[in-house]
């Protein structure tokens, strides 16, 4: 039966006529020429297709698609390769589902009574099986803006038929246009932008009559394609709800006032997703694209309610809430540590309030010892620096540089005052324990600093590794810091 | 020890600085009570103890974070000091009415939680328990930063 039928359609196709620029991306397409054998190799590689739809009982919906298939697969492999059809199986699909808008122009009724027959017994059963809605979205696609006008008009209204063929019609004629439409098969976010495509292709090319076989199956397709779009643009809601909230989330960054109210309105235009229809859905992605150019600019939170999910715009808050208390939870959990192996969020919360207690606890515990260990509470600075210099140089794996110098560099935005008073106090710690060094060295002296304080500067310098140029700038810096400092 | 998030913003700066607070701090302690010391050794520790967390919020960042805030308010409180910040960009504080009044519908478990947490972390009162938690984990990381430097200066006094 395969074969009949794709011998009936190649003899349909023999003309060239109508078929100038079809879809030929190589443009060096001819019907006649493709031999029969790659009508065959096609015939394999279109089964695929057919596999999309495995779980559709239906064999018989399939042939007429995969004969279209099989048949542009003809004209394709004349040009190209066969093994390139068959890695644009989607391609072809799509090439595929033109086929009938090219075969009334023929005016054989060949092949249509045989697709027609085939086909509503088949439509009557359709499963909303996830290949088939998409390939019913692309269909949709292609002849998106008729179907409104299909609607609305009785099924065998040969009117009804001849806008549908021309606008399937019109199709072919542009090439570009369908390239369009082809191209971004797997975005039905995209309806938006193809549909005035899609008309704006129409008006190209005049009426075409055709039988009404053709125009009914894919009117009843239609109609079952637009209610699979609309399945399918559902799960796809949820797809741009995931990209919505990882933006909002960033974008929440930025604002801290009261949401809810706020959210109120925006929730509100958001979740009045379910009646939903052909207008309806172009609005709402057009309206979503707005939205998220939208984000920067308010810095409001547009979320969407997610499937299956209460639109409430009080539960949309709650949501967005918890979300962002279990992200900080898991941040959290880096930080304290022993909290990897603890699930939930109560008794981590626990360890978490345990672990800042220990610290406060530590702190306290800390500043006894200090207090004993310096019973007269004459804290020299300078002894303090020294050893503590030496405490976080051994202890501290962050600083590779030395201590006091870094101290010098590494703070940028301390008042110039302070950095004054620091960099005198660390030239006098400096300078204690290089008292020694140099033998009699007063602690408190301050005549003659400069020359000394430079001499420490560049013993520190041999000391450790410094890059250079940071720390000529100290030098500069530090002479007339002493010179301003002293009394 | 600053952790690269892109939301949330915990950099905490090196510990010198910390170091450098704490020691300026503990060298105003000294020039506070030069010649009279005071003997009780439990207000020698209370003393210390102001002044490590008082270092630690203005080497945390002064101004900029909400717990630091709360704590040097609550210091110059209690010196009976004037403490001039710069202008908050947001208003937090207003904000504890009507989210308390809320907290019911939210979790209860994390609500309790975030309760025992307010009273731990300063400034903890005026927060949502999303702010709370960011406010949290700055805190824990400023707070183990100046548990290090004390330990390594109790440590390098105690070598004499």
């Amino acid at each position: 039966m395969d074969l009949s039928e794709k011998d009936e359609f190649s003899a349909e196709k023999r003309n060239p006529d109508n078929y100038d620029s079809v879809n030929n991306p190589s443009g060096d397409w001819r019907v006649d020429s493709y031999p029969s054998e790659n009508l065959i190799s096609a015939g394999p590689a279109s089964c695929s297709p057919s596999q999309m739809m495995d779980s559709f009982g239906q064999t018989l919906w399939y042939d007429p698609t995969s004969v279209q298939a099989m048949g542009y697969g003809g004209f394709n492999g004349g040009n190209a390769s066969s093994s390139s059809f068959r890695g644009n199986i989607d391609r072809s699909l799509e090439m595929g589902w033109n086929l009938p808008n090219l075969l009334p122009p023929k005016g054989n009724g060949l092949f249509l009574p045989n697709a027609s027959t085939f086909l509503p017994p088949s439509m009557a059963q359709f499963p909303a099986d996830s290949g088939f809605i998409e390939r019913a979205a692309r269909f949709s696609l292609f002849s998106g803006g008729n179907f409104s006008d299909m609607v609305n008009q009785p099924l065998g209204n040969p009117e009804s038929i001849g806008l549908f063929l021309q606008g399937g019609g019109t199709m072919q004629g542009q090439c570009q246009c369908d390239e369009l439409n082809v191209g971004e098969p797997h975005n039905d976010v995209s309806t938006a932008v193809k549909d005035p495509t899609v008309r704006s292709c129409e008006q190209a090319k005049p009426n075409v009559p055709g039988s009404g076989n053709v125009s009914e199956d894919t009117q009843s397709s239609g109609g079952n394609g637009r209610k699979g779009r609309e399945t399918s643009s559902n799960t796809k809601k949820r797809k741009r709800n995931g990209q919505v909230n990882s933006e909002a989330a960033q974008s929440h960054r930025s604002q801290q006032s009261e949401e809810e109210p706020d959210n109120n309105g925006d929730k509100k235009r958001n979740s009045e997703q379910s009646p939903n229809s052909p207008g309806n859905k172009t609005n709402s992605g057009k309206r979503q694209g707005k939205q998220s150019s939208d984000l920067p600019k308010d810095g409001y939170i547009h979320v969407r309610a997610r499937r299956g999910q209460a639109t409430n715009s009080h539960s949309l808050a709650e949501r967005v809430r918890r979300e962002k208390i279990s992200e900080r939870m898991k941040f959290l959990q880096d930080l304290v540590p022993g909290c990897n192996k603890v699930t939930g969020k109560a008794v981590m919360l626990d360890e978490i309030i345990n672990y800042v207690q220990s610290l406060q606890r530590q702190v306290e515990f800390l500043s006894m010892k200090l207090a004993t260990v310096n019973p007269q509470m004459d804290f020299n600075l300078e002894g303090l620096l020294a050893k503590d210099a030496l405490q976080l140089r051994a202890g501290s794996s962050s600083t590779t540089t030395p201590f006091t110098p870094n101290m010098a560099m590494a703070y940028p935005p301390l008042p110039h005052g302070f950095m004054q008073q620091t960099l005198s106090s660390i030239g006098r710690t400096i300078s204690s324990p290089l008292s020694s060094m140099n033998g009699g060295f007063k602690r408190q002296e301050t005549n003659g600093w400069e020359g000394d304080l430079q001499n420490v500067i560049h013993i520190n310098y041999g000391a450790g590794d410094v890059t250079p140029d940071p720390q000529a700038a100290a030098t500069a810096s530090l002479p007339a810091a002493n010179m301003k400092v002293e009394p | 020890m600053a952790s690269a998030d892109k939301l949330i913003n915990t950099d905490v700066p090196e510990k010198d600085v910390f170091a450098l607070h704490f020691l300026r701090s503990l060298s105003n302690l000294r020039t506070q009570n030069p010649l009279n010391s005071p003997d009780k050794s439990i207000d020698r520790v209370r003393k210390i103890k102001k002044a490590a967390y008082v270092s630690m919020a203005r080497a945390a960042g002064g101004n900029s974070r909400l717990w630091s805030r709360a704590l040097l308010r609550r210091a110059a409180k209690d010196d009976n000091k004037s403490v001039r910040f710069s202008r908050r960009k947001r208003k937090v504080t207003w904000k504890i009415s009507s989210k308390r009044r809320r907290s019911n519908q939210r979790a209860p478990v994390v609500e309790e939680a975030a309760e025992r947490l307010r009273n731990l972390v300063p400034g903890g009162g005026g927060m949502e328990t999303s702010k709370l938690m960011e406010e949290t984990a700055h805190y824990i990381k400023c707070l183990s930063m100046q548990v290090k430097v004390m330990q390594c200066l109790v440590d390098g006094l105690s070598q004499k």
